[in-house]
């Protein structure tokens, strides 16, 4: 496969102005990440500030109502509250390593953005969140977190104020400054080399995943199943199990109010291949090529694009594309509560949506791991609103 | 007249080439047809026809909203290239270079694509999106097809990959004098200059520098540095956009910036420091 690339996804379609910089980056990954004061300082910081390996936990009350074993990869518990901060710590890392003084990215539900300016204070580096308008008031508490913790926020006014609209505006903020900034990737989306270096670092979930199950169950999962837009949650889950063709993968979009015309961010379902953000993956879309906006009571999940990787896997059938719906995905944060005592965040409850939705896929005798991406207390005034006031 | 006959004419005339950018259909079709129109009847030598794309991240403010505006009109890639005809159908003999983000050919195909854009009249494609690593295949069509892709360069860009664009590029080089996106500035900065010059000992090609000209001394400056010529765009989408209800009516003050540009490539090119 060409370097950049998954099958035909990837690549690098960005400005000139910012090629250099890709390059630069690129070579600096290559550079620091294989050595051991890099892999030594991440490893200390992941355990020590985030709180790695996170659990993996048997939910037992949740598995007798699917009828299958089922685990929790507790991604909820890393601080921060969700799998970001895997890849803020070495992207900010990586970035000091580079000598650059300021940190930029664009956070949707809040997460990347709140693990973006935890990251960037421990590395004595200046952070700027790009978010949407519309964001900036479903998810007021990261929000405030950022600004607590100094980070600056710029809210994105431009398109429909949303995930898609503050990628564009960071890409064009890194034009003006990429040689004193980084753009600190927050999914496996955007040009090479972004895709490649936030599935690393969040390899680290699949990689105790993997180690866990083996120690509690003695066998590898018969499932894995993961929520995702651009991805990072999912491609980390899967990248150690892709090769074993045996484990069955899922991967779970959001499907919005339904899959009828722009009521959906579900990708796989009403997309095609097409070019956005600096790379050719799967993408909401018109007939002559205009990127349709997404929708979805999930911000997080906001977005038209699927990262190169999970297109591919997807494209290929190795990964199996599913969505679900707004309606499921506030029923089964309740089930969730009721079962396990957890609040997952919306993005997560679509993958549990699913689980619930699909339980014959199962088979009673069978393990399977939900990467439980996040938790939800971000999202506590519209799941209050949804499932008490409707 | 075709691209490279038109470049030719010019240098022999001593006079740096004008070609304003803009994004076809913003704010309406009609509008569009008579600014291109009254711009080559008053100093534009070429045209960049934009085709408007949703997600135009090489674009500043002004030319986003431009986007926003004509797409919301409902502007579609077959409706511009129907545009491109309409202008070669009114009269406008300059040569139209098209500009659009890759998706836009990527979808309906590129050889389609330039096959399409070519019938129609346009002689160039610009894809501010992609760079020379993904250009393969558009450069590989376009030299089938008779498309000069236009490639683009900037301050950034080093010695090695001057070099390599330098040694593909057909038409014209695009030399961005600014870090950033495009809209107009108000200062010129001494490094455009360094860069025309550095571009220069690699190639003969014909230079336009754009991105951050919006005055006549900025013209002036950047020809009589060694750029063959301009390309403003945001500038004249700020003065219709004052007006988005009946934008004919500035149509006059445009016409005067038109005039003045082309008079600064012109002033530009009799104080030549190369």
């Amino acid at each position: 496969m060409k370097k950049g690339r998954f099958g035909r996804f990837g690549g690098q379609y960005v400005n000139e102005m910012l090629m250099p910089a890709l390059i630069e980056l690129e070579e600096a990954f290559d550079k620091f990440y294989p050595t051991q004061t890099f892999q030594g300082k991440l490893e200390g910081l992941l355990r020590d500030y985030g709180g790695r390996p996170t659990p993996l936990y048997h939910a037992e009350n949740f598995s007798k109502l699917i009828g299958c074993k089922v685990y929790l990869k507790r991604e909820d518990l890393l601080c921060g509250g969700s799998h970001k901060l895997n890849n803020a710590l070495g992207q900010a890392l990586l970035a000091k390593k580079m000598g650059k003084t300021r940190i930029i990215t664009e956070t949707a539900a809040g997460q990347h953005g709140l693990a973006t300016v935890m990251a960037g204070n421990i590395c004595g580096l200046e952070t700027e969140i790009f978010i949407g308008v519309k964001d900036i008031k479903r998810q007021a508490s990261n929000v405030n977190k950022i600004k607590l913790l100094g980070g600056k926020v710029t809210p994105v006014k431009s398109g429909g104020g949303v995930l898609k609209d503050a990628v564009s505006d960071t890409l064009r903020e890194w034009t003006t400054c990429s040689q004193t900034t980084y753009y600190l990737m927050g999914s496996t989306v955007g040009p090479h080399p972004f895709p490649e270096i936030v599935a690393t670092f969040q390899s680290i979930i699949g990689i105790e995943i993997k180690e866990q199950i083996l120690e509690k169950e003695g066998k590898h999962p018969n499932a894995i199943l993961a929520c995702g837009s651009g991805g990072s949650n999912a491609i980390g889950a899967f990248r150690p199990f892709i090769s074993d063709e045996e484990i069955r993968l899922y991967f779970v979009e959001g499907g919005g109010e339904s899959l009828g015309a722009n009521n959906s961010a579900a990708a796989f379902q009403l997309g095609k291949p097409g070019i956005l953000h600096g790379a050719l993956m799967q993408v909401l879309q018109d007939e002559y090529g205009q990127i349709k906006p997404s929708k979805t009571r999930a911000a997080g999940l906001n977005y038209p694009g699927r990262g190169p990787e999970i297109s591919y896997l997807c494209e290929t059938g190795r990964v199996k594309a599913c969505y679900a719906l707004d309606e499921d995905v506030f029923k089964a944060v309740q089930i969730m509560g009721r079962t396990e005592g957890l609040i997952p965040a919306l993005e997560t409850a679509h993958v549990i949506a699913y689980v619930l939705n699909h339980r014959s896929e199962f088979d009673k005798d069978e393990t399977i791991v939900i990467n439980y991406s996040g938790r939800g207390g971000k999202d506590l005034k519209t799941i209050m609103r949804n499932c008490y006031e409707s | 007249m075709n691209l490279e006959e038109k470049l030719r004419v010019l240098k022999e005339q001593r006079e740096g080439a004008h070609m304003p950018h803009v994004y076809y259909g913003d704010p309406t079709e009609e509008f569009s047809l008579k600014l291109i129109e009254c711009m080559v009847e008053n100093g534009a030598d070429l045209i960049e026809f934009g085709i408007p794309f949703s997600d135009p991240t090489a674009d500043g403010p002004t030319f986003q909203e431009a986007c926003e505006r004509a797409l919301k009109k409902e502007m579609t890639p077959p409706k511009c290239i129907q545009g491109i005809k309409r202008l070669r159908r009114n009269g406008v003999k300059v040569p139209i270079i098209v500009t659009t983000y890759y998706n836009i050919p990527y979808v309906v195909g590129i050889k389609k694509f330039l096959d399409e854009i070519k019938k129609a009249g346009a002689q160039a494609l610009i894809v501010p999106n992609l760079p020379i690593e993904e250009a393969k295949e558009l450069l590989y069509e376009g030299k089938k097809n008779g498309v000069h892709i236009i490639l683009q360069i900037t301050p950034i860009t080093t010695e090695k990959r001057l070099k390599t664009i330098s040694d593909v590029a057909s038409g014209f080089l695009y030399v961005i004098n600014v870090e950033g996106v495009t809209g107009a500035r108000e200062n010129m900065t001494n490094s455009t200059l360094k860069l025309v010059n550095r571009v220069k000992k690699h190639t003969d090609l014909t230079i336009l520098t754009g991105f951050g000209i919006s005055k006549r001394k900025h013209a002036e400056a950047v020809v009589s540095a060694g750029a063959d010529g301009v390309i403003v765009g945001s500038a004249y989408a700020k003065i219709y956009e004052k007006n988005l209800i009946t934008p004919e009516e500035t149509l006059p003050e445009i016409t005067r910036l038109v005039k003045q540009i082309k008079r600064g490539c012109i002033e530009g090119y009799k104080h030549r420091l190369l």
